[in-house]
This record gives C-alpha cells, structure tokens and sequence, in this order.
C-alpha cells in the first residue's frame, strides 16, 4: 500500500523540531536550513503549517528536470531525486508549486524528502502528530480530492 | 526585516519572489536572445542580398591567406550565444556534470534548449567561419550552403523564443506563465539584435557606401522598439488582471523592492533614452557617438528587462495557504471587532483615528486577545 505523508496544520504548534530533526538524520547537522520539512509561520495569529513534499500525482518537478535525477520510483510511486544525477540547476525548485525541494549548499544539489526510506523521522519525532505518515487510500483521496475542487470553485467566488 | 526571510515561502503573511534563478541566469537569456535575434536579422539581410563593403577593420592573414571579414558584422550572434551559454553552466551546482542537462528533451525545456542552443552555436560557427575563410574548394556561392543557413535560422528563431519558453513552462509561477512571455522575449531579442547589428555596421563602416541599407534598418529597429513597448504593456496588463499572485508580481516590480530595475533598467534605458538621443543624434546628422551611446543603453534595457521578469516571479500560493490566509484574515477581523468593543466598553477611545495604534502595538494586541479569548 501506497503511503504518504500528510499535514495537519491545526495541531501544529509551530516548535520546528520537524526541521531540526530532518537536517541530523540527513545531513548529521542540525541546521533547520537544510532540512527537507519547513514550517510556514503566520507568527502574529499563530497559524504554523509544516509544509513538505506533496507527492503529487502529475508533478511539476520530474516534468522539469533535465537530467531525469527527479524521477517517479516505479516501485512505490514516491517522486525521489538520484543524487548522482543532479546537477543543481533548481529548475525543480522553481517548478514545485509547495516550494518544496531545497538546493544543499553543501552538497551542490538539490535535496527533497525521501521519507527517510519509509521511516519518516519528522513524524516520529513530531508530539503533535501534526504530520503523519498514513495509507493512501484511494477512497480517502478522493474525497479530499473533492473537498480540494470545491474549495476551488469557492475561491473562484471569492475572488 | 530581508534577515527573516530564510525561503521564499516561508513567512505566509509575505510571499517573496522566487532568488533561485538571479543575475547568471538573466545574462544567459540576454545573451541568447540577443545573440539569436541578431543572427535572424543578419542572416536576413545577407538573404536580401544588401551589398556590404569590405570593413575599415584591419584586414587579417592566417597561414598566407587573406580573411575575409565582410559578413564577420551581421555573422557573429553565435559568438555571443555560445559565450551566454556558459553562464547556465556557471549557475548549476555541480557544474562538471553539465553534460547530464540534454537526458531529458521529452518534458524538459532546459534540456530542449541546451540541445536548441548547441545545435544553433554549432550551424552558426560553421557559417561564420565559411563567410571568413576564402578557400576556393569551400564553394561559397554553392546553393547547398542554404540547407545550413536554413537549419541556423530556424534554430536562431528557436533560441529567442526559447529563452522565454524557459519560463513560461513554469506553471506555478503566473507571471511566467504566459504565451506574452515568449513573444515579449523574441521582439526584446529582435530590437537589441537589430541595434547590435546596427553598432556593429556602424562601427566597421559596412554600410558607408549605402546610406539607405542602414535607414532602412533603423526604422526597422524604432518599429521593434514600438513594438516591444506595446508587448511589455500587453504583457504586465495581463499578468496584473491574470491571478493573485500574478498581480503582486506586476506591483513588485512597478512600485514595490524592484521599481529601480523597471523604471530606470527597462523603461529609462531600454525605451527612452535610445528615442531621445536617437533624434537627437538625427538633429546631429547622424552623429555616430550619440546613435552608439543610444544602442548600448538600450542594449543594457533588453538586459534588464530579463533580469526585471526573472527576479519578480512569484509562486502562486497552495490552496492551504489561501485556506490560513482566509482564516487569518477572519481571525483578524473579528479581533478587530473584538477590540473596538473593548474599547468602546471602556468608554475612552471611541473615534477611528484614536484606535489606530502603530503596526507593532498592534500585532502584539492581536496575539494577546487571541490567548485571551481562547
Ligand atoms: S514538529 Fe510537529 S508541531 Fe513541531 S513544527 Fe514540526 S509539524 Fe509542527
Ligand atoms: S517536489 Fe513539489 S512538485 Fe515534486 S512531487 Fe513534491 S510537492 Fe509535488
Ligand atoms: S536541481 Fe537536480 S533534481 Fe532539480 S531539476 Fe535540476 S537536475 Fe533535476
Ligand atoms: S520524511 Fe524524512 S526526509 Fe521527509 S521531511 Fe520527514 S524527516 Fe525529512
């Protein structure tokens, strides 16, 4: 079964222990700025929305990507980035409409969340449950799907 | 208050233009455009079969033989492509994998246009070194020697438009994300390949026999000009009506941090210094100082017309973005609600003027009231 990472950004307080965790297990640092999870902030309401890669069925970022590094793994469906492929010419980066994958400037490439290989430790650490690492189930998606498109239509009025 | 803004996206409240592709990639799409647009109008005049004098340029010998530099003037846009081609490489992260940048020419655009621009470099050296090389056996006058100048046409077309085609296949950026984009980028590259040509005929004298040639592709160049204006406007009026974000982007760069770049780099001297001086220099008869002074501001404006576009491009917010930034507005207005009842019930400030309070006093009142009531 499929399985992806969701984000609740009601439960959410904001304490960016996500970040800092991301960044040790990857990188061995903890520097928030090269972590592959970030947290948006409305700091003067205190809405926080950790926001990370989305999965998306047709993605922005493997469409762009001149090398192919960016790439759907067939077995599991996850979008990945091949390290060895990457070039670092952020076209990714710019394309992803949750500005998602981050440039290393360590490393020279671009760096995005790879579910730490199945074991998201952002979840893990995360008291909160604010993301979470659940089935995605078909049924489930596509309510939300629906809920997505009427969300749209009313934003459509709004506007 | 720029310290705070570690990633584009991250404060919601403000939504920052992207800073991933910067100065190195706006001088690579200038140098293509430019270097393409002054190919295309070169290759037409040498298909009109204008009659060029031989340059007042020292002549060079190679080897015992005698160069012929007469078609070097209208020929050399490839040079320039193949030096903006570079600077791609120059922005990559890893940049001795460059080669990997053509794996992809099925969805990709930058692949398609490493492979547009190296085809391109590659037809359009060939044909500059033919026009300069006076062997006999090469044939020159051959009719085969269409078949390239076709196929390095064709590509030099591809290589302006692509320059803009490059952005406008980011769909999450809506000021990109316009077919005006494309058109915008092939006029700018025409005009300033045209004005090269122009400064580069003028410098050598290639048309000092024949005033009317270079007449003739002045106001071939003023119409470009004319032309890219309406475009710009067509383009900005668009992007502003277009989305949200699409109209914070047009504001950014027409009143807010990059006004400098828009109004002195694109409109001051990629519009109206070249028409002023230019008639000026036509008070003059045709002072050559002031028509080059004219060109090279108006070659710096098509650059910062790239670097204006490139640096204003703002992601279009997520649907849960736009869901918080509802609810945050709602939050606020009832706040704002809540805090005039206050007020009120208190009996001290009741008229509008003495409620307003400055930006800060007021942030930490909102959070205050928001632990309060909840
Ligand atoms: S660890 Fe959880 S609660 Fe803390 S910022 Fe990250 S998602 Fe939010
Ligand atoms: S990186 Fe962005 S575009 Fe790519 S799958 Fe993740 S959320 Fe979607
Ligand atoms: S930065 Fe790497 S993964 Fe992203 S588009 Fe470029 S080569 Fe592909
Ligand atoms: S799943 Fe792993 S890689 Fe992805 S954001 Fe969480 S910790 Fe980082």
């Amino acid at each position: 079964m499929e399985k992806m990472l969701i984000v609740d950004y009601e439960k959410c307080t904001g304490c960016r222990l996500c970040e800092l965790v991301c960044s040790v297990f990857h990188t061995g640092a903890s520097n928030p700025s090269r972590s592959r999870i970030r947290v948006i902030k409305w700091e003067n309401v205190g809405f926080y929305l950790p926001m990370t890669c989305q999965n998306c069925e047709t993605s922005f970022c493997t469409e762009v990507c001149p090398t192919k590094a960016c790439h759907k793994d067939p077995e599991n469906g996850r979008v990945v980035i091949d390290q060895d492929k990457c070039i670092g010419c952020k076209t990714c980066i710019i394309a992803c409409p949750f500005g998602h994958p981050f440039f290393d400037i360590k490393e020279r490439v671009t760096k995005k969340c790879d579910y730490c290989d199945g074991d998201p430790q952002c979840v893990s650490f995360c008291d909160m449950k604010a993301v979470d690492y659940v089935d995605a189930d078909k049924v489930q998606m596509a309510k939300k799907r629906e809920v997505a498109n009427k969300f749209v239509d009313l934003m459509k009025q709004v506007r | 208050m720029r310290t705070e803004h570690i990633h584009p996206i991250r404060n919601g409240r403000h939504v920052r233009p992207q800073e991933e592709w910067k100065e190195i990639i706006a001088i690579y799409l200038y140098l293509a455009g430019m270097g393409a647009g002054s190919y295309i109008i070169g290759t037409l005049i040498h298909w009109l079969g204008v009659t060029l004098n031989p340059p007042s340029a020292p002549s060079i010998t190679l080897f015992g033989y005698l160069l012929d530099l007469t078609k070097v003037p209208i020929f050399w846009g490839p040079i320039m492509v193949s030096i903006g081609a570079p600077f791609l490489i120059l922005d990559l992260g890893i940049k001795r994998r460059f080669m990997y940048a053509c794996l992809n020419p099925r969805t990709s655009w930058v692949a398609r246009g490493f492979l547009i621009l190296s085809t391109f470099i590659v037809f359009g050296l060939v044909l500059l070194i033919k026009s300069v090389l006076p062997f006999e056996w090469l044939y020159a006058e051959s009719a085969l020697w269409h078949i390239p100048e076709v196929i390095a046409f064709v590509f030099a077309c591809g290589t302006a438009i692509y320059t803009g085609i490059l952005l406008k296949a980011t769909k999450s950026i809506p000021l990109w994300n316009t077919n005006l984009l494309p058109l915008l980028f092939l006029v700018s590259a025409l005009s300033t390949g045209s004005m090269a040509i122009i400064l580069s005929t003028l410098g050598t004298g290639l048309f000092s026999h024949d005033s009317g040639a270079l007449k003739a592709l002045m106001s071939g160049e003023q119409t470009l000009v004319v032309i890219e204006g309406i475009v710009l406007y067509l383009y900005l009026y668009w992007s502003y009506r277009a989305t949200e974000q699409g109209k914070d982007s047009v504001r950014l760069l027409l009143f807010g941090e990059k006004k400098l770049i828009f109004w002195g780099g694109i409109v001051l001297l990629g519009f109206i210094f070249p028409v002023i001086l230019k008639n000026i220099a036509s008070f003059f008869h045709g002072n050559v100082v002031l028509i080059f002074v004219s060109g090279l501001t108006l070659l710096c404006g098509g650059f910062f017309l790239r670097l204006g576009v490139l640096s204003a491009g703002m992601k279009e917010q997520t649907p849960m973005q736009r869901l918080i930034e509802i609810q945050y507005d709602m939050r606020a207005m009832k706040m704002k609600g809540l805090r005039e009842r206050v007020v009120d019930e208190h009996g001290t400030r009741t008229t509008h003027k003495d409620t307003r309070i400055n930006d800060k006093a007021q942030m930490s009142n909102d959070k205050l009231l928001i632990t309060n009531t909840e």
